[in-house]
């Protein structure tokens, strides 16, 4: 791939705010209490990062502020912010916010409507305070209602929610009554994540203490298969492994992700693939910042994979769409032919009925989601 | 060197009773060896020899020791101390004319001690008792001279009682081999025949024959003969072990050392062939050895099809350096092409895989140990079979036959019931019972060799606190009511994991292998069946109840890199297995049809 050909695509903006108001039960990643920091400070960074890193011909599809959560910063920072993302990419088709419930109220969210944001994705995890609870989030189920209230109301017309399910002590009850709750809220997205038991996590301390039995396979299945049918017959289509929109509302930004498209990062631990390199930014906040004061690079990790792990990885990130691979479009953008290249996985999935082929597109069939690592794993290496 | 000035002796010990320090020190005494320039237990020549405290493969050393004014030429030919190698003990007891037999004062008498005095009693071999250890305030040298003599019949006042460790007794020891074994006959007048009683392959120098000479005398350049093989060939180097290496002209009669002679490959000898001059041969060979007998047999696979060049060339390295190892290709419907491989043991097995692990560095996929039968068709032809695999139709089948060894157990009066029992649900018939002493007994039975073969000397170790000791011997075929019992994984049959065993015991011993299947084998995409059949007719099932969910949730940009790593893992742990159809079956599962524990 080459330069070129970068310009040429789709490819992402993504700003990571690496800070929470507290650090969920569940969460594995990096992030800090804001409270203990000057986010003025971080804000000036990554506006620097912005000078420093990106190129003034590059043209993002799709911004994307996550982390974290960028929604507990402090308004005038988090307009800042926007405001110097708009006026340097005044064009741009989806730019979205990760908002917690009960952090931005209808004036803050009015404002960044204006400011040119036109998709929220609220992290709404459960509509059961005591399942809430258990995660160690800090909102309940009635900021969740509110806080999509205020967004409809600040002129927000491409909404999703985020859900975790496969929660200690959730029955298949509670979570079809969690997906019944996100559906009536009129929302234009879901995505459902099963839960996960992060390495060193407290919550994953508490299960090898055995204070908390995870939910059963079986069980985590049906759940899995419960959203699946209540939210198509709600209206929404399944268009990746845990994600579901109502047409025309399926998150570009993350799309491009698993078109294994370029996108740039920045940010404290912000990853990018750019020109086949694949980096990540300190993590760490203070040094990162000291970084950006001296004028020096801020990645701290780089690979560039060879073309053939490059395959590899489109194609591992392509089957996680319900539309799977276009076959053309892989030969395209990998230089490979992706019949020929996964020959032997292709022929076994395809014998258990795992994997289909139509119309030029090659993906996993319904059977296969809830068991897809087994079978992308095959795709992984040659 | 007069015969009548030689003496060539081998030290032969249960496990662990000090014949390698023994050696150590009489190497010392003798001043071969000066203030141990080398490493302990000098004699153990390999890396997994040292590790498992074991010797393989038989060595000799030639000392010079004075006795009463006159000098003598020892030679000491080591021998291997355990169950499986009877085969070279007997090689090395051959070139002998007496032997040490070593007792551990605070162990007595033990199984191997035993098998080996009989060995050595049986090719004519003075034996000169030793109870080694005396020093440990544990030791009990007198219970242990009874012993000697009650199982041995030899005398408890001529046993010598040494500490091997502190030199203790070691001297006197060494003076009584000379004046009580027997020099080798003058033979020297005779044309020349010398044993081959060993080889071992070296990488610079080709082929090092170890012999004895009997008659005659080896000379450099002589043009000598192979007489069992037909070969000729012209001696490059003739030598002894002093210990290292050291040339000599000519090896007389009754003299123990080596021979070099361009041979290319281990396998153009041998061992217990007579080599004699080629213009003037020797009437009649030797009396030889009985060839090796692999009594065990293992299927190994790679676990990558396309290995199977590197399989081979590393089998045949192995061999090279191990005359008992045997290997011919295979090719199972199941598992592909792969190597059908016969040990002495299971223990000649263990240190195979090993080597192979530890110098080849190839994934195989070995399948569960078997012994070897006899098929007695309906037209009266007699065909050994090594694999449950071979068995022909039972239609075609008159007579099954199994091999039967005399096994030997001495244990602590305790522990009798509970090694009894064993013996029983293993289908070991009593012959014998013998009180060695008060508190000791020496249990002889008839059993099946595929009834002990496998787990039992552990399961004997435990039922008698580790005390127990075992040895035994083939002793020859015998029909028996046997099946086979076949495996159905995913509805195929899976001939790598069929088993024959007694009908008595077949349908239990069928369940519990299913059940380890299951165990054993990992949960797929999809459900599998898992069958036994005996004689065709399925008598059990089970099922691995396939995996529900295996899906990461999330998979962001930032997750690519990581989570492509673990992909990668996944797919590598599937690498380790053997594909049968669409089924992965592990190593472990191979193995676990043999798990008869509860």
């Amino acid at each position: 791939m080459n330069v070129e050909k970068s310009h040429c695509e789709q490819s992402g903006l993504y700003v990571h705010i690496p800070f929470c108001e507290a650090k969920c039960r569940y969460c594995g990643f990096y992030s800090e209490p804001v409270r203990n920091h000057n986010s003025a400070r971080l804000v000036s960074a990554i506006i620097t990062e912005f000078q420093m890193r990106i190129q003034t011909s590059f043209s993002p599809q799709t911004i994307y502020i996550g982390g974290g959560s960028p929604s507990c910063l402090p308004q005038e920072q988090l307009s800042r912010l926007v405001g110097e993302i708009t006026s340097r990419w005044p064009k741009t088709d989806e730019f979205t916010i990760e908002v917690n419930p009960g952090q931005l109220n209808k004036t803050s969210l009015s404002q960044l409507r204006k400011m040119g944001v036109n998709r929220l994705s609220i992290g709404a995890q459960s509509f059961d305070n005591t399942e809430l609870s258990f995660l160690g989030r800090r909102h309940s189920v009635e900021n969740i209602q509110k806080a999509v209230d205020a967004a409809k109301k600040a002129g927000f017309q491409n909404i999703g929610l985020d859900l975790i399910f496969a929660i200690p002590g959730s029955t298949l009850a509670s979570w079809e009554h969690n997906l019944m709750s996100a559906i009536d809220l009129g929302v234009q997205h879901v995505s459902t994540y099963a839960l996960t038991y992060e390495e060193k996590t407290p919550l994953q301390k508490a299960v090898e203490a055995g204070e908390v039995k995870p939910v059963d396979e079986e069980t985590d299945r049906l759940m899995y298969e419960t959203a699946i049918e209540k939210l198509e017959k709600a209206g929404f289509r399944q268009y990746e492994i845990s994600n579901f929109a109502k047409p025309g509302f399926e998150c570009r930004h993350n799309l491009n992700y698993w078109a294994n498209y370029p996108y740039i990062g920045v940010g404290p631990a912000a990853a990018s693939f750019w020109n086949d390199n694949r980096t990540t930014n300190i993590a760490e906040i203070n040094t990162y910042i000291e970084a950006i004061g001296k004028g020096e690079s801020v990645i701290e990790e780089s690979e560039t994979p060879k073309p053939l792990q490059i395959a590899c990885e489109t194609a591992v990130l392509n089957l996680r769409r319900r539309c799977g691979i276009y076959i053309d479009e892989f030969q395209k953008q990998t230089g490979y032919e992706v019949l020929k290249l996964f020959a032997e996985p292709i022929d076994k999935y395809g014998e258990l009925g795992l994997i289909e082929m139509t119309d030029g597109r090659l993906f996993l069939t319904r059977e296969a989601l809830p068991i897809a690592d087994s079978i992308l794993c095959d795709f992984s290496d040659v | 060197m007069s015969t009548e000035h030689i003496r060539n002796f081998s030290i032969i010990a249960h496990i662990d009773h000090g014949k390698s320090t023994l050696a150590d020190r009489i190497l010392e005494i003798t001043g071969t060896v000066s203030d141990r320039q080398m490493k302990d237990q000098l004699l153990d020549d390999m890396d997994i020899e040292r590790e498992r405290g074991i010797t393989i493969k038989a060595s000799a050393v030639t000392m010079n020791y004075e006795h009463a004014g006159k000098n003598y030429m020892l030679n000491l030919i080591d021998t291997p101390g355990h169950v499986d190698f009877h085969y070279e003990v007997s090689r090395a007891l051959s070139a002998c004319e007496g032997a040490l037999l070593v007792v551990d004062a605070t162990q007595g008498v033990q199984a191997q001690t035993v098998a080996n005095a009989y060995l050595a009693t049986s090719v004519g071999v003075e034996l000169i008792g030793v109870i080694n250890k005396v020093d440990l305030p544990s030791a009990q040298p007198e219970i242990t001279a009874e012993e000697i003599e009650h199982v041995l019949g030899i005398k408890k006042q001529d046993c010598f009682r040494i500490s091997a460790k502190t030199g203790l007794g070691v001297q006197e020891l060494l003076d009584a081999l000379v004046t009580l074994l027997p020099p080798p006959t003058d033979l020297s007048g005779e044309p020349t025949a010398a044993l081959v009683f060993d080889s071992i392959n070296d990488d610079y120098r080709g082929v090092i024959c170890y012999v004895r000479v009997f008659a005659g005398g080896l000379t450099l350049r002589q043009k000598i003969r192979f007489m069992g093989a037909g070969r000729t060939y012209q001696v490059t180097e003739l030598g002894k072990f002093s210990p290292k290496m050291s040339a000599v002209d000519r090896l007389g009669a009754g003299e123990v050392g080596y021979v070099i002679a361009n041979i290319r490959q281990l396998s153009d000898v041998t061992i217990g062939d007579t080599i004699t001059d080629d213009s003037n041969p020797a009437k009649r060979t030797l009396p030889g050895y009985v060839p090796p007998m692999q009594m065990v047999f293992s299927d190994f696979y790679p676990g990558n099809n396309t290995d199977y060049p590197k399989l081979r060339s590393a089998f045949e390295k192995l061999a090279l350096n191990d005359a008992s190892f045997s290997f011919v290709p295979q090719n199972s419907p199941a598992l592909g092409f792969g190597f059908r491989c016969g040990f002495l043991g299971l223990l000649h097995m263990e240190i195979v895989q090993e080597r192979l692990e530890r110098e080849h560095n190839i994934d195989v996929v070995q399948t569960a140990p078997t012994v070897s039968y006899e098929v007695v068709t309906n037209d009266d032809n007699v065909k050994k079979i090594d694999s449950p695999s071979e068995l022909p139709d039972l239609s075609h089948i008159k007579e099954l036959r199994e091999p039967f060894v005399r096994l030997e157990i001495i244990t602590g009066t305790d522990s009798i019931g509970g090694i009894m029992k064993l013996a029983e649900s293993r289908r070991c018939r009593l012959l014998k019972t013998d009180y060695l002493s008060q508190n000791r007994v020496m249990l002889e039975y008839r059993a099946p060799l595929a009834e002990i073969v496998y787990d039992f000397y552990d399961l004997l170790k435990g039922v008698s606190h580790g005390y127990a000791t075992m040895d035994y011997e083939f002793t020859g075929f015998e029909a028996g009511d046997l099946v086979k019992i076949n495996i159905l994984v995913n509805k195929v049959p899976v001939d790598a994991l069929s088993l024959i065993v007694h009908r008595s015991v077949a349908e239990s011993r069928g369940r519990r292998m299913l059940v380890r299947l299951r165990k054993a084998i990992p949960r797929h995409q999809f459900e599998i069946p898992l069958q036994v059949a005996i004689g065709g007719k399925i008598i059990a099932r089970e099922s691995i109840k396939p995996f529900r969910k295996d899906v990461t949730a999330k998979l962001y940009g930032g997750d690519v890199t990581r989570k492509m790593k673990v992909l990668k893992r996944q797919k590598e742990g599937k690498k380790r297995m053997k594909s049968i159809g669409a089924v992965q079956i592990p190593q472990e599962a191979f193995m676990s049809i043999l798990d008869n524990s509860d």
